[in-house]
């Protein structure tokens, strides 16, 4: 996994966050890079979602 | 002679209603500078994507849709309408501009085409302004619009929530557990995305509404992967299919029509399999919600218009205001005769998901909020002139109608609200005999000036 898909998991494990606040934390990545990196995050299925849009770690995962 | 998106362009270029940014802009900042504008943008160079160039903001207020449309602002409905009646079959190409490159397999990269953040409580990027084409063997090919969340390189969510054919299509086949193909152009004559907005038969093709509003035949080209068609001039195109997975993958929020930010969906995903573009490709950044809701205003009008002739209901003006998103409330004018004026409420709460409708006669001017509202007050009384219809057709993105109160791919239903502001019968129309100034027409202002 890219060092960006990384620091995205770590950041949404740490609070649930927006697409735009992970958008914004990463302002100094090429934007087809954060894309790239998005979508190595969207595929390794950890995902889940609050009532607020929030992304978060799946709990199930997260005790993995 | 049939346009494009190009020659749409040339046209707000030459209306002096396109703004040209030569500096190279990110991506992430479009969105923010498209809203500041009171002009379409045009980004002659974007970071990080060579070779692209992208407008944006084009359809924003109703004087460049009637530019678009080639008439008076008035006009519009009358003249998507005027569409509506001459149909012309699409002509098959064998050579297109929007296939200039092709990318497939494992080729396919959608981070590598302008993927835009457009709003900040957005679940992802989003493609927004599509046209998107399928097909259903017994009825036949279909066009509509529809958002395109990013997930990863070769996927992305796409809000089927709403009922439209698409849905019913991708329905059968889920019933068969199979895919469904799709393809999306992007980049399309403002033409092609009415036609897409228009809620047509199931059996009517759009391309040919499409076809009419150009007075030409939409110039098509078969796809490289899926057994469709796309318009050939577009610029950009998706193809692929949406997977049998029904209603499961988690889409939105989006900066929604209703000038809403939205909520999270559960959605099917759009499985990308193909990417053709034109060797200089021009990105369509469609601005939500204005865009969308001045291309839906003349759709829902004419339909209107429409459901009023039905009804022998003679029209005078209608319109669909922003306020409503073009969509949600229609008012008309009318050429009154006893008991019409509920006819015509009937007959435009019947259309699509319109859950107001207002009446006048043709004395007030419907595009005037002041003569509205004084018609409002001095033609209506509210026990005798309105009326209400419960548990018609709704709309998942209105928040009055609790639509977290259904299960996954459950459609919602809304009440619809008439209200009848023409003169009642058995008033003497001399009692609305308006104010006129003593002296007008004889004495001017500008002598004493």
């Amino acid at each position: 996994m890219s060092p960006t898909a990384s620091a995205i998991i770590a950041a949404i494990r740490a609070r649930p966050q927006q697409f735009a606040e992970l958008a914004d934390a990463h302002r100094d990545v090429p934007w087809p890079d954060f894309l790239h990196a998005w979508g190595e995050v969207r595929r390794a299925n950890i995902l889940g979602r609050d009532d607020n849009g929030n992304y978060r770690i799946e709990p199930c995962e997260d005790k993995a | 002679m049939k346009k494009s998106f190009r020659d749409f362009l040339a046209d707000l270029d030459g209306a002096g209603e396109l703004r040209r940014i030569k500096r190279a802009v990110d991506l992430r900042d479009v969105s923010a500078l498209v809203n500041q504008s009171p002009q379409a943008m045009f980004f002659e160079e974007l970071k990080d994507y060579p070779g692209w160039r992208l407008a944006g903001g084009l359809i924003g207020t109703r004087k460049r849709l009637a530019l678009a449309m080639g008439c008076a602002e008035k006009d519009v409905a009358a003249r998507f309408e005027q569409g509506l009646g001459r149909l012309i079959e699409p002509v098959m190409v064998e050579a297109a501009p929007c296939q200039q490159v092709v990318r497939m397999g494992a080729d396919v990269d959608l981070a590598a085409i302008p993927y835009p953040l457009m709003h900040l409580f957005d679940g992802g990027p989003y493609l927004s302004g599509t046209f998107v084409t399928s097909k259903d063997p017994e009825f036949g090919r279909n066009a509509g619009s529809y958002r395109l969340m990013y997930r990863t390189p070769n996927e992305t969510g796409i809000d089927l929530v709403s009922p439209s054919d698409m849905r019913f299509y991708y329905q059968r086949q889920l019933d068969r557990g199979r895919p469904l193909e799709i393809a999306v152009a992007m980049g399309v004559h403002p033409y092609e995305m009415l036609a897409a907005s228009y809620k047509a038969p199931i059996d009517m093709d759009e391309y040919t509404v499409a076809g009419s509003l150009h007075g030409a035949p939409v110039p098509i080209v078969k796809c490289k992967t899926v057994d469709l068609e796309v318009p050939a001039d577009a610029e950009l195109v998706l193809e692929g299919e949406l997977l049998p997975i029904g209603w499961t993958a988690d889409e939105g929020p989006f900066g929604e029509f209703s000038q809403i930010s939205g909520d999270v969906k559960w959605n099917p995903i759009f499985r990308v399999k193909c990417i053709t573009h034109r060797i200089d490709p021009i990105f369509y950044f469609l601005q939500m919600p204005w865009e969308n809701d001045w291309l839906a205003a003349p759709v829902t009008e004419a339909a209107g218009l429409r459901a009023l002739r039905n009804a022998s209901v003679q029209p005078v003006a209608i319109r669909a205001p922003v306020g409503s998103c073009g969509y949600w409330t229609l008012i008309a004018s009318i050429k009154k005769r006893p008991g019409e004026g509920k006819n015509a409420l009937l007959a435009l709460l019947s259309v699509s998901e319109v859950k107001l409708a207002i009446v006048t006669d043709e004395d007030i001017d419907i595009y005037n909020p002041d003569d509205l509202d004084w018609a409002l007050t001095f033609r209506v009384q509210a026990d005798r002139d309105t009326i209400i219809v419960q548990g018609a057709r709704g709309k998942h993105i209105d928040p009055s109608i609790k639509a977290w109160e259904l299960g996954k791919g459950g459609l919602p239903t809304t009440a619809k609200l008439g209200i009848d502001a023409t003169i009642p019968e058995g008033v003497p129309k001399q009692l609305y005999k308006r104010i006129q100034y003593y002296g007008k027409g004889r004495v001017k202002l500008e002598d004493y000036l």
